[in-house]
């Protein structure tokens, strides 16, 4: 692992593997581990199709398992980061406690910032009861800004108007409009305790839309057997966590509105 | 009233509270125990890997209680699915079925890595034991729902 630039962000250490910079206007996306690993596996497919190079990660001692990822012989850190052209992807397999996610998504929006990103784009999937029943699936979305709403023009979801969310999006999307970032968060109904990709490639078919990037979600599809089958120890882990966060809460309906 | 009266009375009181406090000891001790074993069973669950380097799967599933019934799902990717065994005994469910082929995970270095997995097992305990003629077993892309009617 070479080390080109690191620095400290609170109980965090971002490394650069390579200098990199984004073209303009840059969008990022960040796939963190919740209801049916959705976004984790969408970013993936994202990383496989459009040749993503991994430019850097981000350790933690206090927030973190003593854990690093070993990639084709190379030692990587556990949450990653990718890039190439105007596209930026933080990923990680692994959940963070609640202490450390609020931590995690103040200095992760403030590293996008300074990189330039224009638009943060995040991936999940919304848990509903009868997934085992349903195969067409809707897809929501929420922006923090009118300039980031202007993107889904045209698009195939529908606005997420009232409810609640649980988890680490949450949090991200309570970060970016405190920072007044243009986010934009796109969730697809899924399981809450299986792995989706069928929900993940619903996904991108929208993130496809919005940034313009082809990106076919045909291989997706056809490996969601096997994907399926490898992401069985993560999920079981995300369970206990999103157990934790109180995530049962999203089947709350709120009192006012 | 003879005095004697009063004290027998007085002391069958007595003891009636000592019995009432007692089954509640017993119960609250019951239940605590009931909830450390449930901790340390799902705590086992948790530490113990998903695969067997026998060959064998463990899937994952949520048993969802839904008032009338149990729902049991289990996540079964690549099941033969006219290979799917369940079966019943007292307040377990048993769940037995073979893959479509034997499956390696790839690029996965030691441990499992060179293990074939050819069947999935696993054994789910519900809280109240199981009438089988009671019971819809449905099968969906590789999807189980098991209805466990109380």
């Amino acid at each position: 692992m070479e080390v080109y630039r690191e620095e400290f962000l609170g109980e965090f250490r971002f490394v650069e593997y390579r200098p990199f910079r984004l073209e303009k206007p840059a969008y990022a996306v960040v796939a963190l581990p919740d209801a049916g690993l959705v976004g984790v596996i969408g970013a993936w497919h994202i990383v496989k199709s459009l040749g993503l190079k991994e430019v850097g990660g981000i350790d933690s001692y206090s927030f973190l398992p003593p854990v690093i990822v070993v990639s084709n012989k190379e030692i990587k850190l556990p949450v990653r980061i990718f890039a190439k052209d105007d596209l930026l992807l933080i990923y990680s397999e692994f959940m963070l406690p609640q202490a450390g996610m609020v931590q995690l998504s103040r200095i992760l929006l403030n590293y996008v910032e300074r990189k330039g990103v224009e638009y943060v784009i995040l991936m999940s999937g919304i848990p509903i009861q009868n997934r085992f029943e349903v195969e067409k699936l809707r897809t929501y979305y929420i922006t923090t800004s009118p300039k980031a709403s202007e993107l889904l023009k045209d698009i195939e979801a529908i606005p997420f108007e009232n409810g609640y969310l649980v988890g680490p999006y949450a949090l991200l999307l309570k970060e970016s409009v405190k920072s007044r970032l243009d986010s934009i968060m796109i969730f697809t109904e899924s399981f809450l305790e299986f792995p989706d990709p069928e929900a993940s490639a619903r996904n991108i078919e929208v993130f496809s839309k919005i940034t313009g990037k082809s990106i076919d979600v045909k291989d997706l599809l056809e490996q969601a057997e096997v994907i399926r089958i490898r992401a069985r120890d993560t999920m079981k882990n995300v369970v206990r966590n999103l157990a934790q966060m109180r995530k049962e809460y999203e089947y709350t309906p709120p009192l006012h509105i | 009233m003879s005095a004697e009266d009063e004290f027998d009375k007085l002391w069958r009181r007595i003891k009636e509270v000592e019995r009432s406090i007692r089954e509640y000891v017993e119960d609250e001790f019951r239940r605590a125990l009931e909830d450390v074993r449930n901790e340390l069973r799902s705590i086992n669950r948790m530490l113990m890997p998903s695969w067997s380097h026998e060959g064998y799967l463990r899937p994952l599933y949520a048993v969802k209680d839904v008032g009338r019934a149990y729902i049991i799902y289990i996540d079964l990717p690549k099941v033969d699915e006219g290979t799917i065994d369940v079966r019943f005994r007292n307040n377990l469910v048993m769940i037995r079925a073979k893959l479509k082929e034997g499956l390696k995970i790839s690029s996965w270095s030691g441990r499992g890595g060179e293990v074939k997995f050819h069947e999935y097992r696993e054994v789910i305990e519900l809280p109240v034991r199981i009438d089988p003629s009671k019971v819809r077993v449905n099968v969906k892309r590789s999807r189980v729902q098991i209805v466990v009617h109380k």
